[in-house]
């Protein structure tokens, strides 16, 4: 389990001029895109703008979760020539600099595997990683890697994933995780996509609550503060992953001086941090 | 990961998909466990299978090509004189009447030949389901034939251009589809792959190739054969050949893989000859993969073949030693394509030319009293085009 992570979910329930919801937020990025150097960059700048934990994909060339804009952030990463040990090697630079942020590290499991899985939990620890979420990894087969877990990082938390298809079977096995959040599916599908917000999306939130202790922090398609401000009532916080990589790739893809990236891009985690202010008119 | 657990062969198989899709897969195998046990289920798809699809299917005693090679007898079993010509309609017709019962309307799947495609398109035109198809570019260019084979059929063909465009490529945006549309959706998967429960449900549906063969040579012969040869990409015509013959220990299992250019060029699909354990699409298997755990792009003339990964049970054959797995270049199968044709007017699949091909080279190391039985997985016609371009130009 991590303290990290721990302190920082409590925090950002705190009620503040600039989290009047009390809602976390949790961007995600896909390490490598365009470049380690920039991914880098941008979460410290995240951190800086008050994120509270930042979400970190591992490039892969067959992501069974991820729609086309995280898919071709991943294609664009791998084509850089990113892989484990340089994400790894990130998120240790992102620590020396930052000892407050958490990361998660979203991964499929096959890179986990060839890098070795024991080697990759020692490691995953020892590079300031906080948490993972392994969207492959059927929960209700999840005991031997966690008791993997335990031995090898027991600094790191396991994120289980919830769908509105979950089975009650499911969530009781999700209860025994005590700590970190449920990563809850707001829709059907893949990452990114439209996401209305439908009531029964809500209703069903509020009904996962019963089952679980865990906060409760939703995602798939979250990209304006009006769906952040529904969700509000329901949920811990967001995550916000197709909307934000978007932005960054059309960024990327300017013809523009440095100096204005950079500009363009503090914009970006200034709208980012914004989505939780429900005063904003949408744009 | 967990061991010994159901939906596991040994250590590989299992159902690695994200949470969305596992409460899909657990429908799925609900019903098929149902259907399995259902006599109705099975009348339906024994009539379908007998009327409609033409079995069973001879097993062939290849007198011309046992007298050329001299040695073992060669016995062909027929798959390709099944309707749409291979022995994919087995399962077709299988899935499409699960999904029939499951009350979905939509099917999709993924081809890497057109094989699986088309008899896909075919149950789907005869049960009246809508149809889209998954296929990977370069495999639509070099199947065009079987491409518009789908569409006369009613069938929407989805090319994709993604990555080496091929049958990977086609799974990956199957999978999607799934997680996007199961509401109304059935994943009609033609390998002995993917998430459980589909490995065992691919392979219930084409033992039958065994289950026929078996009984066939036993009246031929009144002894079971030395060994059992077909080609392996994903393995659903192999798994299905093998099946009724694993726990007879004196037959051997001989599965061929596709050695593209050579092992040693890297130019191959042939994971369980050079490839080692990982987790793709939602299982772990054997796979062709680099050094970051990515799958490698593969080759081989056999657009059926050309594969990343192989079915779970294949896997777990292998490591026990049950099974044996062997490969042919993309040129010994091109060469067991001609010779197959000209010694028995029979013109295999490219694919199936595979497991000819090996059976060429050990038949001539056995005595006349021993037996082969090759698969002969599907009809050569969708290949004459490629083979026309590559010997035309």
């Amino acid at each position: 389990m991590s303290l990290l992570l721990e302190k920082a979910l409590k925090k950002a329930q705190n009620l503040t001029p600039s989290n009047p919801l009390g809602i976390g937020i949790t961007p995600y990025l896909m390490a490598g895109d365009p470049n380690p150097e920039t991914t880098l960059r941008r979460m410290l700048q995240l951190a800086k703008g008050g994120v509270d934990v930042i979400e970190l994909g591992v490039p892969f060339s067959d992501p069974m979760a991820d729609g086309p804009i995280i898919q071709a952030a991943g294609q664009r990463a791998l084509e850089q020539g990113m892989n484990l040990t340089k994400v790894l090697r990130l998120t240790a630079q992102f620590r020396a600099q930052n000892q407050d942020t958490p990361i998660l590290l979203m991964s499929y499991l096959n890179p986990l595997l060839k890098y070795g899985l024991e080697s990759f939990l020692r490691d995953a620890q020892s590079s300031g990683i906080n948490g993972l979420i392994l969207p492959e990894l059927p929960w209700r087969e999840s005991s031997s890697f966690q008791e993997k877990l335990k031995k090898y990082a027991p600094e790191l938390t396991l994120i289980p994933m919830v769908a509105q298809t979950s089975s009650q079977d499911h969530l009781k096995s999700l209860s025994q995780a005590e700590k970190g959040f449920a990563y809850v599916l707001s829709r059907h599908g893949i990452t990114g996509g439209d996401a209305t917000i439908l009531d029964s999306t809500l209703e069903y939130i509020r009904s996962l609550k019963e089952e679980l202790t865990l906060p409760l922090y939703v995602g798939f398609g979250i990209h304006s503060p009006n769906q952040v401000e529904k969700l509000a009532g329901v949920c811990q916080g967001v995550i916000v992953g197709s909307a934000l990589v978007q932005k960054y790739a059309h960024l990327d893809a300017l013809d523009l001086p440095h100096e204005e990236k950079l500009k363009k891009e503090e914009e970006i985690a200034t709208w980012l941090i914004s989505l939780r202010q429900p005063t904003l008119k949408e744009e | 990961m967990e061991k010994a657990q159901k939906g596991y062969f040994g250590e590989y198989g299992g159902s690695y998909v994200p949470p969305e899709l596992q409460k899909v897969m657990d429908q799925i195998e609900e019903l098929f466990e149902k259907c399995k046990q259902d006599p109705e289920f099975n009348k339906e798809l024994d009539y379908y299978l007998e009327q409609y699809a033409g079995r069973p299917n001879p097993l062939y005693f290849a007198e011309k090509l046992t007298k050329k090679l001299g040695g073992a007898k060669i016995y062909l079993k027929r798959e390709e004189l099944n309707h749409t010509g291979s022995h994919k309609i087995n399962n077709a017709i299988g899935q499409a009447l699960i999904a029939k019962h499951m009350g979905k309307t939509r099917i999709i799947a993924e081809t890497g030949a057109g094989q699986h495609g088309v008899a896909t398109a075919t149950a789907c035109a005869l049960f009246g389901l809508d149809c889209v198809i998954y296929m990977g570019e370069h495999d639509t260019k070099r199947q065009a034939l079987n491409v518009f084979r789908m569409e006369i059929l009613g069938a929407e063909v989805k090319a994709i251009n993604n990555g080496e465009g091929s049958m990977k490529e086609a799974i990956d945006e199957a999978l999607l589809d799934l997680a996007e549309n199961y509401d109304n959706t059935f994943y009609l998967i033609g390998s002995a792959v993917g998430p459980h429960p589909y490995p065992s449900i691919v392979k219930h549906f084409q033992s039958v190739i065994s289950k026929e063969a078996k009984e066939q040579i036993l009246k031929a012969e009144g002894r079971l054969p030395d060994a059992v040869l077909a080609c392996v990409g994903g393995g659903s015509n192999a798994i299905g050949a093998f099946a009724n013959f694993i726990n007879d220990s004196s037959v051997r299992l001989i599965g061929v893989e596709p050695a593209g250019l050579g092992l040693d060029t890297g130019k191959h699909a042939a994971p369980l000859n050079a490839g080692e354990p990982g987790v793709i699409h939602g299982f772990r298997c054997y796979m062709v993969q680099d050094d970051q755990g990515n799958p490698m792009p593969t080759h081989s003339i056999s657009a059926g073949l050309d594969y990343i990964g192989v079915g779970p049970e294949h896997s777990y054959l292998k490591d026990s030693g049950r099974g044996e797995y062997v490969s042919v270049t993309d040129q010994e199968a091109l060469d067991a394509f001609y010779l197959l044709s000209r010694t028995e007017g029979i013109i295999p699949a490219l694919e199936s030319a595979h497991a000819v091909a090996h059976a060429a080279k050990i038949a001539p190391t056995m005595s006349p009293e021993q037996i082969l039985i090759v698969n002969v997985s599907g009809r050569g016609d969708k290949d004459v085009q490629q083979i026309f371009d590559m010997t035309r130009k």
